[in-house]
């Protein structure tokens, strides 16, 4: 009873924080979001009636997804191949680094080095074999965007799954090679348990994250279909601020699904962990 | 328990936030002499809301008119980049929020903007007949200082400039002068021509060049007529859906911003760039961003004109100091620095027989040749246009490829 009533007061400046900033910002754009007429939902209907809304929450969900499985893959083999060089700090610096610039400089250097004027397209032209450089920025498949996303993420990655690989117990391995595992199952049982949920959580993070992020798509983006955050940005100030109401509905949409989406994700790592956790004790 | 301090304290100057502001309001200042808001002014320190996306305007304001509002008057001029709907918002949500001091004083506005402002009770109010250079300096008779883009000003903004929309060209012999031969130029060079986004008002102002050329006659259009949209409308948008396929990636997608464009005309991926300011390009090629062979084209078949205004903040913390510092910017003086295409080099809105010979022969100096001639400008159009090209290119334009 005591130490509950001591984590709920550790934990009283962080939930005022929330309350405070998030809550109040959510609860304005929500009464924003609400039709002062008969019908109070009509903005919300007038939302989902918009075909610029489904192709862009569309091309939201694609990038996000791409962008998010693309850097887990790549962040979880640099992890995995490279974890026992990640012991000294030079190493582990130089993996972060593209931690330290911020997501607009980042969409910059993509330009700079991807642009159909950039770096890579002139040193393809002075080659012989003279190829035209593929578009990717402010392409229509987001080819920039994605890019970006993976140069920024892969370390965020790295650094959440670092302190996983380094604690797990190689002894296990071992086990696993005389009972005759190999590839695929070796890492099923002797890894992903422990990296599995990490990896889950490190998903919802950049999903989420990557959905409601403006600057890079508003950069590196196409005018139609625009991402969810940049279609919004432009509904909030265009018109005499007309389509506000319709900008502030679509958020709250997008909040709702994230919200649903971390408590479905992390209801399901919990009960994988438990279930694995009574297995390992009805075994022992 | 010390560890909430900061916390009360924080609550404590939200409160302080709402506590009743002791400004003067426009009604007692304009009972006031010039003289007496002049001296109130001294010591103050100023700001300005505004766009901060041109180097030469940027130079204009921290080189020329900062120093001199420092020296004149003894006001500390401060300049806070924000483009027009961010500083609006912010505006507003100051307002909702009951907050009287608001960090900037003056905002560079006009059209669409300007009536936002205007029925959210955003500005200070109707201040233009308390400063004298409105009556010494400025050209009273011009129709900009009754309506800006169909919309009545009632004093609560004066005009600080005036645009005219032209086009940049680089490497091009013979330049087109008129929207047929541009459109013609497009398609000889595929990829070579494109236009901002509509949601920026350089892309905005484009489409209302295809309005002004749909319309046989400017006067069926400048004000508001929702019986020509109806018939017309989808002309304009005709001529955009066949122009797409020869702009720049094939009209797939378009520059976000003018400075986007800009950057792909620097780096040679497009031919062509445009905006308001016929004298815009001058200070970027002198910079070396723009190439020596870039030439501007005004269209000799009608250039869109263009006004912008300063305005004041209805929470501004100084306004006799705004005030001074306005009726400076609307002097001959910073009137005639701010033509020097070196830095801004945008058109005056002065009235020639109120200055001095000398003051005359000096703009005729820096003006030089025009780009286009008084007779080919075209009037603006009703902001409400604005409105109506943003609901509906995407729509009609860039969703039908």
């Amino acid at each position: 009873m005591f130490s509950s009533a001591r984590s709920f007061l550790l934990l009283a400046p962080l939930l005022l924080f929330m309350i405070l900033f998030v809550g109040q910002g959510l609860y304005r754009a929500f009464s924003e979001s609400l039709h002062a007429g008969d019908n109070f939902l009509e903005n919300y209907e007038q939302l989902f009636t918009q075909g610029t809304f489904w192709s862009s929450l569309q091309i939201s969900v694609y990038v996000a997804f791409v962008s998010t499985l693309l850097s887990l893959i790549i962040g979880l083999w640099i992890t995995r191949t490279l974890f026992r060089l990640f012991r000294t700090d030079q190493w582990k610096l130089a993996a972060w680094f593209p931690m330290l610039i911020p997501h607009f400089v980042a969409a910059y250097i993509i330009v700079l080095f991807f642009s159909p004027s950039g770096w890579f397209s002139a040193v393809l032209e002075s080659l012989p074999l003279a190829g035209t450089f593929p578009v990717l920025v402010n392409d229509p498949l987001y080819l920039g965007v994605i890019i970006t996303y993976i140069w920024k993420e892969v370390p965020f990655v790295v650094l959440m799954l670092l302190p996983v690989y380094q604690e797990i117990d190689w002894r296990m391995e071992e086990v696993g090679r005389s009972l005759g595992a190999k590839g695929f199952t070796l890492f099923r049982t002797v890894e992903w348990p422990w990296a599995g949920p990490v990896t889950a959580e490190v998903f919802l993070i950049l999903f989420v994250f990557i959905l409601g992020a403006f600057e890079v798509p508003a950069l590196l983006g196409v005018t139609y279909p625009a991402m969810v955050p940049v279609l919004a940005f432009e509904w909030f100030y265009q018109g005499g601020w007309s389509n506000r109401p319709l900008a502030q509905a679509m958020m709250i949409v997008l909040t709702f699904f994230s919200v649903l989406l971390s408590f479905c994700l992390l209801y399901a790592v919990q009960r994988s962990r438990r279930k694995w956790m009574k297995g390992g004790k009805s075994n022992a | 328990m010390n560890k909430w301090y900061p916390l009360l304290f924080g609550a404590a100057s939200l409160t302080a936030g709402c506590a009743e502001n002791n400004t003067a309001d426009v009604e007692t200042q304009q009972e006031r002499d010039w003289e007496e808001i002049v001296e109130e002014a001294a010591g103050k320190e100023v700001g300005i809301y505004m766009w901060g996306g041109d180097e030469g305007i940027n130079a204009y304001m921290d080189e020329v008119v900062a120093p001199a509002l420092e020296e004149q008057y003894d006001i500390s001029f401060q300049r806070y980049p924000m483009d027009t709907p961010e500083f609006l918002s912010r505006l507003m949500t100051e307002k909702e929020a009951g907050q009287q001091d608001g960090a900037a004083d003056i905002l560079w506005i006009n059209g669409e903007n300007f009536r936002n402002a205007k029925e959210n009770e955003l500005l200070y109010g109707s201040f233009a007949s308390i400063l004298p250079n409105m009556e010494e300096a400025v050209n009273t008779e011009a129709p900009y200082i009754e309506y800006d883009m169909g919309i009545e000003v009632d004093e609560m903004e004066v005009p600080w400039g005036n645009v005219q929309y032209a086009f940049q060209f680089r490497d091009e012999e013979n330049p087109p002068e008129t929207l047929e031969e541009l459109f013609y130029w497009a398609e000889e060079n595929p990829g070579e021509f494109t236009y901002p986004n509509v949601s920026n008002d350089t892309g905005n102002g484009f489409i209302r060049h295809i309005i002004h050329h749909v319309a046989e006659d400017p006067e069926e259009v400048t004000e508001f007529n929702e019986a020509w949209i109806e018939e017309n409308g989808d002309e304009v948008w005709e001529i955009l859906r066949s122009l797409q396929p020869s702009l720049w990636r094939n009209g797939e997608t378009y520059p976000e911003t003018l400075s986007q464009q800009d950057q792909l005309f620097a780096n040679g991926e497009v031919s062509a760039t445009l905006g308001f300011n016929e004298y815009r390009a001058e200070s970027l090629i002198e910079q070396g961003t723009f190439p020596e062979d870039t030439q501007t084209v005004g269209l000799s078949s009608g250039s869109i004109s263009s006004t912008h205004y300063l305005s004041m903040a209805f929470n501004t913390q100084e306004p006799e100091a705004a005030l001074v510092a306005i009726n400076y910017m609307l002097s001959p003086e910073a009137q005639i620095a701010k033509l020097d295409p070196s830095m801004w080099g945008e058109g005056h809105i002065l009235d020639l027989n109120k200055l001095t010979e000398e003051e005359v022969e000096e703009i005729e100096s820096l003006v030089g040749e025009e780009v286009v001639p008084q007779e080919e400008a075209l009037p603006e159009l009703d902001a409400r246009y604005i409105s109506w090209i943003q609901e509906n290119w995407e729509q009609e334009v860039v969703q039908q490829r």
